[in-house]
């Protein structure tokens, strides 16, 4: 649930190396527009988004 | 240079004591710097221990509202303080609200600043975006 998703991701993404591609899942609805703001923010790739029923899946090039 | 997101504190309430830690995490996650500053009933929120408590009648139902945020994920207040502050959060206690509201430096989590208006307001007219919560 928000904030948790995108805290939890900015973590991640630390612990990567620049062009990686990480896959996100997430069950908070508030990510559907929050995971590609982050991505617009951070300049990092939103590649793909997925939905089966209440989860999100989103798949994000690392800059 | 990283934006800059500043928030003042004024109310110690469950739900004025969450705000600040969830947009302040969001928007470090985002980049940004983040400062807030604690202010008179908010002060008590820096304490080693805090406890919030939703606001009025409410209060009744703290116990039941954290349940539920712990089910969603959302960690316990000090819990939550203490990822904000690894995540390079700044958390400043207002110089002379402190001493009205009885708080002492040494009641403080470690961390925490004392930070006089004039020293924020610098912080603040540098920053973006300013966010009163109270």
């Amino acid at each position: 649930m928000c904030p948790m998703p995108i805290v939890a991701l900015a973590k991640k993404v630390k612990e990567l190396k620049s062009g990686q591609v990480l896959e996100l899942l997430a069950d908070d609805v508030g990510a559907k527009e929050d995971v590609p703001a982050w991505c617009s923010r951070t300049g990092h790739q939103l590649v793909g988004t997925e939905e089966e029923g209440k989860l999100l899946r989103f798949y994000i090039k690392l800059k | 240079m990283a934006d800059k997101l500043c928030m003042v504190v004024s109310e110690g309430t469950f739900d004025k004591a969450y705000m600040p830690l969830m947009m302040g995490t969001t928007a470090a996650a985002m980049g940004s710097e983040v400062h807030v500053f604690y202010t008179f009933f908010g002060t008590g929120l820096l304490k080693k221990v805090a406890k919030p408590k939703l606001p009025g009648m409410f209060r009744l139902f703290t116990g039941v509202f954290q349940k539920r945020m712990s089910k969603v994920g959302i960690p316990g207040h000090d819990e939550l303080m203490k990822q904000a502050m690894d995540m390079g959060i700044n958390f400043y206690a207002c110089a002379t609200t402190m001493g009205l509201m009885g708080v002492k430096e040494s009641d403080l989590k470690p961390g925490v600043k004392v930070l006089g208006a004039a020293a924020f307001l610098k912080l603040a007219g540098e920053s973006k975006t300013t966010l009163f919560i109270g």
